[in-house]
């Protein structure tokens, strides 16, 4: 009996953990491409944002793609979700609303300084793509700016996330930025 | 008071209304194991986050359980009015079975509307907790009428064993959702922040867990007079139900099934123990043991609560493994002093509580 303990206890801390630890973790990898229907529209018009996403790397739990809008602190009116083929819906992220950074997965955190849409997906499998269309009707002239990314999780290394270098946004994570010429 | 053993058989009435009252108890604890097991399934599904309404599979395996079980206390109950010397043994699990179901029957719509309302739920939501309370209940009153009966018929039926761990595994199932439900961090929606603190979370798990399995195991044993086997099947049972509900779901934990498996062992070196004698000796030494196991035996999600404390990192189901054996080393050494010491707690809680149910 002794024995038999010795050996459970053997077995379940010290040779199967072992094991398990030594084998490679999945790397789910995110890639995301965008159209944009107008890069230059008067103002009262509208234009569509298009993201387009997938995972190209290992299987994984969750795909998340986030478009931002640095120029607004309000997008209830004037950016609408036309369509999605997430499983979750689309999350309004508002200004000051509580966020991750630095893709820490919640262990790191700051406030939005400005408003978001993220879509999640769960699970990921790789190859199959994810579609988001969103309308957007800016309120003001100028230029109106879009900062996109996508992100896998697990996240373990930069190849979890897309981009993969470039410009931070406000959670210290890396942005394509898109922007459309907005005429008076 | 003792239950006597009179000869029942002079009383055609008597031993039919008896009987009447134990289908009743099985049923309840039938049903009750229903819910348990549609109950863990269902904590899976949203640690996996499947999209879910109301109308789920597994909320359909809960609820078919409860009714399932509320025919059982109506059973129970016209059994229990035809009963003509041995109300006093059967009211109290009566009582036990009509709050739990209570309880239970009310879980339903409060659950459908908190659904309405705020969309995906937490762990520890209200209808929630209404639900597990009253799986508790039902299943003591169902452990308790199983029991009473078996012992008042001097155990003489060849189902008896079977009969006493169908009444045990549903208390200990409920008395696992209930901890599971103050310890895990799963209870945080948009509408509501209420996971646990993570020490108290971390010292719930680490006292509870151990004293729930060293508890039902040393109950189930005692009952059946130290029946060889008994702590075995129940644990095995156990072992196969979190099994099929909990792990099985996640693709990616389906490659520990021979770890967890290897779990099955402690439950048999347990029964060894104990059938050696009945010296409190031999059942301080199997509760310690089992105690001892209680972060296998919970594999795998008992390790959100204490990566709560240890790590802090956001585990997502494909890492739960790795993250499990990450911190199994660390976990063990903070936890197996007090998990032996609640285990050898729960034998004497056993002791007491074993000599209530048989009325001693």
């Amino acid at each position: 009996m002794v024995i038999s303990l010795s050996a459970y206890f053997a077995l379940t801390v010290l040779v199967l953990p072992e094991k398990f630890l030594a084998q490679e973790q999945l790397v789910p990898i995110p890639y995301l491409e965008v159209e944009l229907s107008k890069i230059e529209i008067d103002l009262g018009q509208s234009f569509i944002l298009s993201t387009i996403s997938e995972n190209i790397g290992d299987y994984g739990d969750i795909h998340i793609v986030s478009a931002a809008f640095p120029t607004v602190q309000n997008i209830e009116n004037n950016v609408k979700i036309v369509s999605y083929d997430f499983s979750n819906s689309p999350n309004y992220i508002n200004y000051e609303d509580k966020i991750g950074a630095n893709y820490s997965g919640g262990l790191e955190s700051v406030l939005a300084q400005y408003p978001s849409i993220e879509a999640m997906n769960r699970p990921v499998y790789p190859g199959i793509k994810y579609v988001m269309d969103l309308q957007i009707t800016p309120e003001e002239a100028g230029v109106f700016a879009v900062y996109l990314k996508a992100i896998n999780i697990p996240h373990t290394s930069s190849s979890s996330h897309f981009p993969q270098s470039g410009q931070l946004d406000h959670q210290g994570e890396h942005v394509l930025v898109y922007t459309v010429n907005v005429n008076p | 008071m003792e239950i006597k053993q009179k000869n029942q058989s002079e009383n055609p009435i008597e031993n039919y209304s008896q009987k009447i009252f134990l289908l009743g108890s099985v049923l309840v604890s039938f049903g009750i194991l229903q819910v348990t097991v549609g109950g863990s399934w269902d904590i899976t599904n949203h640690l996996l986050n499947k999209p879910e309404t109301f109308f789920s599979t597994p909320h359909a395996v809960m609820y078919s359980g409860v009714a399932i079980s509320l025919i059982g206390v109506a059973i129970s109950f016209f059994g229990y009015r035809n009963l003509q010397n041995f109300k006093n043994i059967f009211s109290l699990p009566l009582r036990i079975k009509f709050l739990g179901i209570t309880l239970l029957i009310g879980a339903g719509p409060f659950d459908f509307i908190w659904h309405l309302n705020f969309g995906l739920d937490g762990l520890l939501s209200p209808p929630h907790l209404t639900l597990i309370t009253g799986m508790l209940f039902c299943s003591m009153g169902g452990m308790f009428g199983i029991s009473r009966f078996l012992k008042l018929k001097s155990s003489n039926i060849a189902l008896s064993p079977y009969l006493l761990i169908l009444g045990i595994l549903p208390v200990w199932l409920a008395g696992s959702g209930i901890i599971s439900s103050l310890s895990l961090p799963f209870s945080n929606t948009d509408y509501f922040q209420l996971n646990p603190d993570p020490l108290m979370a971390f010292i719930v798990a680490t006292t509870l867990y151990p004293f729930l399995i060293s508890f039902c195991s040393l109950t189930a044993s005692r009952i059946s007079n130290f029946k060889p086997g008994i702590v075995t099947i129940l644990g095995g049972l156990f072992l196969l139900i979190y099994g099929l509900t909990a792990i099985s779901p996640n693709f990616s934990l389906l490659e520990a099934a021979l770890f967890y498996s290897l779990n099955l062992i402690p439950f048999v070196i347990s029964d060894l123990i104990l059938s050696f004698g009945k010296s409190k000796r031999f059942s301080l030494c199997a509760g310690g043991i089992l105690g001892s196991v209680f972060y296998m035996v919970y594999f795998p999600y008992v390790m959100y609560t204490y990566n709560e404390v240890l790590l802090g990192k956001l585990v997502s189901p494909s890492m739960i493994l790795h993250t499990y054996f990450e911190i199994l080393p660390q976990v063990l050494q903070l936890t197996i002093i007090p998990a032996i010491i609640m285990g050898i707690v729960g034998v004497f809680a056993a002791n007491k509580f074993s000599s209530k149910i048989l009325m001693k």
